[in-house]
């Protein structure tokens, strides 16, 4: 009874709950959300937003919000596509990404480097970040739509598996990007929850001077999260671009408020410290659910924006009034006062 | 206000008109057949008037401890709704601008309930209500641009000795926003509000109306900016200006606005917008540097104020 | 007995201000020692120093009679140098398990988690000190004694040998500070050598061996507790002799009433009771959690209440915003100066004049000659030390602040004070003006409620005096009643 009564005060059981809810409303009102090929969709449409997540929760766990990651994403997977071209490289697709996550490491040392050394909030530090990698991106090299490397190419068409839906005739194939995403939520599980440097990101968070005084190396850390993040950003742009089977580097701006709606909806908390990789992927399933299911629904695309808003707001209000309420009925005998 | 703190300000507004002049003989000594024409002041006039409005919202905001990512959103729901209402009453363009206003104070003040009332942070409250504010402009405007107003155009190309119409509506509306955060009861309270809170309440002030009076002016402010907008390029659409949330921060914080709260002046944002403004005009006058360099320059111009705020703030302490 | 610590001549300046010219400590081996002094004399300054977050400027560290030419803070550790912060340092959002184990894993280089490693050094850890907790629980959720008790916990899973608590006792109630002494004489029966930061007399006279007293940065006394007296002791602390502070001249209270709390229930507290004459100062008093802080948000309109009555000057008000409380002319200095007083960053005259705003505006416009005017008054008016008023409160010294705080109020011209914890982190050179200050306050016809845990402080100020406990008012006593010994008994 405890046990459940601990659950029920997790915000992951409540997305999950609304996300079993939600499933089953979308179904009984089109039919379609329970079938193989509506499944592989979402999952497909899960991938570039769920790494997202992480960087928006490794960043907010131990800082604040880090909202270059779709420009990180589109600047080092367009410097990986247009290096392999030139070159005329077509060994294996795994060299790309490495390309690609080189740079992302070095745009991402740059945030942490500003954020570590002056203090600033990093909010507004990778706000102006994510400007001059724009700027480099269209102006410098004058990004525009780019046909995939031969061996990216290969890669993006490869199907894990394909699944058909025999009432209406509509398939869906599973990218091997899956699978990328898969071993990255992998390590970061591991990284996590069992490396010390792991626990430090959640120490930091929780209370910078009392991790110093643990002997965390603070700077280290959070210098290390903005560089992870900067690869971790690389190779989501890199596998949206292969799972599209095109560059096009006017797609990627605006993805981070929905990774930051995201991991909001999975429980992370805005003062920092709090927040899991499970929460993260909930969050993302129910706003790809969203997203993907309004047309299933028959509400028009326009309207992705306002639900993505809404849940933003209405998921950052729930806790605040769970604790509100939570104060009320514990009365007396909590501490000191302070109203 | 102190004589100290007035120092400390003015100090900071002096470093800006410095720059101002600077980059003013810059440009007139490089570009001056180009720059120093009449028309070319009017366009940066026009152009700073929306940017400029914005930006005062946002740095309001900023002086009361939170921010206004929303504001850019604002105004593109405004100018949309104002252009709507102006086909919807065969040009009846007063009431186009009044509902465009009155949307920003609406938009303004759903900001300030979430974070006066339901205590969102201000950042997350209006990253949310910027999409919802996107979302609807999107589903209002079904997607399309809007058209505007033929009447209103010609009217905000109406100049006054020579001054563009827009220019001095944001004149006026920028000297009412230094008397009211300079010389007002109300203005201290926003201060105080964004140096600490919880003190506010025990002083005595009412912190949830402060904010939420905060939150709702940017929204007016927004919704100005958005029909100024609407009448300079006589169309409207939901995605217009992305760019502007980044400007807006980066002429509060040149401005010397404390992304913290609690500090910073008014007039200050003035000039940076102005100097911002200039920047842009000046560029342009470089037709092989491509639009897209833009961002690169605010961007690193954020980063550079900020990290010389830095050192000069430090400096001050050493003192 | 041999030393386990001892600090010679040591000197640390920050930016031309000298905080430590030279200071000497010695510790014996199995000792309590009492560090004391006022705030800013250079306590947590050689606290860092000992334990190695400070480089110092001149001086040696000896440690177990080795010397130390530059002490790191693991060299601290090593050593067996454990420090307890007054704020704990504690992961609220982590784990009682991972708090425990941290530092030890950390100290020992290890890269990997290992769950039932961190389990057994919690386990070993509690029962140091035989003390049961959730394992699993996480910090934040668990109250502040025991979160005291973590940080005791965590300090011996390094087989500590030398214990630096700083100012252990700010955040607990009395029962807890007992069971805490319990704690340390159990510690020091097992050899470990305990330094106790604290600037209160009571408990330094009980549980220390010997004391060390600084003043200003430097050592002005080591002597065994057994040679020092309270008068003494605050002499070193200040460097000034106060006349005894006469309790309060016998005077005729008035019969008016001016407030009357009838049955009072709000969050926090319930069915209270008690009436405020004019020119009175009533104490309410009552360990951490019994409600007084509660109480007396209530009166301020910051604490809604549920039932019951709240009559002044005969008429029933409500007080449900700090808005209304102020209309009626009853003002409160609030517990925490930092968070909830001040306005740190700010002037001295944008503190004192907050209250001010409507009635030194015309229309909502300043009059900033009557600001400046308003706040240099009552500078003078109550000695704040200030080169400057336009100097961030920030500026001064705790019982300076607080004089701000009183001023801010003070300028609204209250009929009813209410002050909680008003010498809370004051030296005693300040707490003395400021018991003076109510007294003639009180003497021109101001009410006064004074909500205060430091019982000398009740029985030496107040007229009368509530106890509260458990959120029930449990007794009232009347002046002839009203002595240290009667308050002790009613509170614990």
């Amino acid at each position: 009874m405890k046990k459940f009564k601990k659950i029920t005060q997790d915000t992951e059981f409540w997305v999950f709950i609304i996300i079993v809810i939600l499933s089953l409303i979308i179904q009984v009102r089109s039919g379609q959300f329970f079938t193989n090929n509506n499944i592989v969709d979402i999952i497909r449409s899960m991938i570039y937003p769920a790494l997202g997540a992480i960087c928006a929760l490794l960043a907010f766990v131990s800082t604040g919000p880090d909202v270059s990651f779709p420009m990180i994403g589109a600047c080092s997977s367009f410097l990986a596509i247009a290096i392999t071209k030139s070159t005329g490289f077509n060994g294996p697709w795994i060299f790309v990404y490495l390309i690609a996550i080189i740079f992302g490491a070095i745009m991402g040392a740059v945030n942490g480097f500003i954020i570590v050394k002056y203090k600033f909030p990093s909010l507004i530090v990778t706000l102006g970040t994510s400007s001059i990698i724009s700027g480099l991106l269209f102006g410098a090299f004058e990004a525009e739509r780019t046909e995939l490397p031969a061996n990216l190419q290969a890669f993006g068409s490869a199907a894990l598996f394909s699944v058909k839906n025999v009432k209406t005739g509509l398939g869906s194939s599973m990218p091997y990007t899956f699978i990328i995403l898969i071993v990255v939520y992998l390590v970061a599980y591991i990284v996590l929850n069992y490396t010390m440097i792991g626990r430090g990101v959640y120490a930091i968070g929780g209370d910078e001077i009392s991790a110093d005084r643990a002997g965390f190396n603070v700077n280290a850390i959070r210098f290390g999260v903005f560089v992870i993040n900067g690869c971790v950003a690389a190779i989501a742009g890199l596998s949206y671009a292969t799972m599209t089977l095109h560059y096009l580097p006017a797609e990627y701006s605006g993805g981070e408020m929905v990774v930051i709606a995201a991991i909001v909806l999975g429980g992370a908390k805005l003062t920092g410290g709090v927040g899991t990789l499970r929460g993260c992927l909930l969050g993302t399933l129910l706003l790809s659910m969203v997203t993907n299911s309004l047309i299933l629904v028959g509400i028009s695309i326009n309207w992705q924006k306002v639900f993505i808003g809404g849940i933003i707001i209405v998921g950052t209000v729930i806790p605040m009034v769970q604790k509100h309420f939570a104060s009320k009925n514990s009365g007396i005998h909590q501490n000191g006062g302070n109203a | 206000m102190t004589k100290v703190r007035k120092l400390h300000i003015d100090d900071k507004v002096e470093k800006l008109i410095f720059i101002f002049v600077v980059l003013f003989a810059v440009m007139a000594l490089t570009k001056g057949n180009q720059i120093l024409k009449p028309t070319v002041f009017q366009t940066i006039a026009r152009q700073v008037s929306e940017i400029g409005l914005m930006a005062l919202g946002c740095s309001i905001c900023m002086i009361s401890g939170g921010i206004d990512l929303s504001g850019a959103y604002i105004a593109n729901l405004a100018g949309i709704s104002a252009a709507l209402v102006m086909q919807k009453t065969s040009g009846n363009i007063f009431a186009g601008m009044l509902c465009g206003i009155l949307i920003g104070a609406i938009c303004g003040a759903f900001n300030g309930v979430l974070v006066a009332h339901l205590r969102i942070p201000a950042m997350l409250a209006t990253l949310g209500s910027y999409q919802i504010f996107q979302g609807i402009a999107i589903v209002i405007s079904d997607g399309k641009t809007v058209q505007g107003n033929k009447i209103l155009a010609k009217f905000a190309m109406g100049k006054v000795l020579g001054i563009p119409i827009p220019f001095i509506i944001f004149a006026v509306v920028a000297l009412g926003a230094i008397f009211l955060m300079g010389k007002t009861s109300f203005g201290r309270r926003v201060y105080f509000v964004g140096t600490n809170e919880k003190c506010s309440i025990f002083s005595g002030i009412r912190t949830k109306q402060v904010l939420l009076f905060t939150y709702t002016i940017s929204g007016v402010l927004c919704g100005i900016a958005g029909n100024l907008s609407l009448a300079r390029i006589n169309s409207a659409k939901a995605d217009f200006g992305s760019s502007y949330i980044m400007q807006c921060i980066l002429i509060s914080v040149l401005g010397g606005i404390n992304p913290n709260g609690g500090f910073g002046a008014v007039p200050g944002v003035i000039i940076a917008a102005f100097i911002l403004q200039m920047l842009s005009s000046y560029l342009n006058t470089f037709p092989d540097i491509s639009n897209y360099y833009r961002d690169l320059i605010w961007g690193l111009a954020l980063i550079l104020v900020l990290i010389a705020n830095y050192y000069s703030d430090k400096r001050k302490m050493r003192k | 007995m041999e030393n386990i610590l001892s600090v010679k001549g040591i000197k640390k300046s920050f930016g031309g201000v000298h905080a430590l010219k030279g200071v000497d400590l010695t510790i014996k081996k199995g000792e309590t020692h009492c560090l004391a002094g006022e705030n800013g004399c250079g306590k947590s300054t050689i606290i860092k120093v000992i334990s190695g977050f400070y480089k110092p400027d001149a001086g040696t560290i000896e440690v177990n009679g080795i010397v130390h030419p530059h002490m790191t803070p693991s060299d601290a550790i090593k050593a067996g140098i454990q420090v307890i912060y007054q704020d704990f340092s504690l992961f609220p959002n982590l784990s009682v398990m991972e708090n425990l184990a941290f530092n030890q894993v950390l100290a020992n280089n290890e890269k990997f988690v290992n769950k039932k490693k961190f389990r057994t050094i919690a386990e070993e850890a509690i029962q140091k000190i035989n003390f049961d907790v959730d394992l699993d629980a996480r910090v934040e959720q668990l109250p502040v004694a025991d979160k005291q008790l973590i940080a005791i916990s965590r300090a011996l899973v390094h087989d500590a040998k030398f214990i630096i608590m700083d100012e252990p006792t700010t955040a607990l109630t009395s029962k807890e500070v007992n069971r805490l002494f319990d704690i340390i004489a159990e510690l020091k029966s097992k050899g470990i050598t305990i330094l106790f930061v604290s600037h209160k007399l009571d408990e330094v006279f009980e549980i220390s061996d010997s004391i060390t007293v600084l003043r200003s940065g430097e050592n002005v006394i080591s002597c065994p507790a057994s040679e020092m007296t309270e008068d003494k002791f605050t002499y070193y602390m200040t460097g000034r002799h106060f006349e005894n502070e006469s309790s309060t001249l016998p005077k005729e209270i008035s019969k008016e009433v001016i407030l009357e709390a009838q049955n009072l229930s709000a969050k926090g507290f319930e069915d209270v009771s008690f009436q405020l004459h004019k020119g009175e100062i009533l104490g309410v008093t009552g360990q951490l959690g019994s409600g007084r802080t509660e109480l007396s948000l209530s009166l301020f309109g910051l604490n809604r209440p549920v039932s019951g009555k709240i009559i002044m000057e005969g008429q029933e008000v409500n007080l449900n915003s700090v808005q209304e409380a102020q209309k009626l002319k009853i003002a409160l200095v609030p517990e925490d100066r930092l968070t909830e007083g001040l306005f740190i960053p700010q002037s001295i005259t944008d503190n004192i004049t907050v209250t001010r705003l409507n009635s030194l505006s015309n229309m909502g416009v300043l009059n900033k000659g009557r600001l400046m005017n308003e706040a240099s008054t009552w500078v003078e008016k109550l000695e704040i030390a200030t080169q400057n008023p336009t100097n961030a409160a920030g500026t001064l010294s705790g019982g300076n602040q607080q004089k701000v705080v009183l001023a801010k109020w003070l300028s609204d011209n209250p009929k009813i004070l209410i002050l909680n914890g008003p010498t809370v982190g004051v030296d005693i050179g300040a707490k003395y003006d400021i018991h003076k200050l109510l007294k003639q306050l009180a003497m021109q016809g101001m009410s006064i409620i004074v909500v205060s845990d430091d019982t000398a402080e009740v029985v030496s100020l107040c007229d009368r005096a509530i106890v509260m406990q458990g959120g029930k008012m449990t007794g009232a006593l009347e002046k002839e009643d009203l002595n240290t010994v009667n308050l002790n008994k009613a509170t614990v």
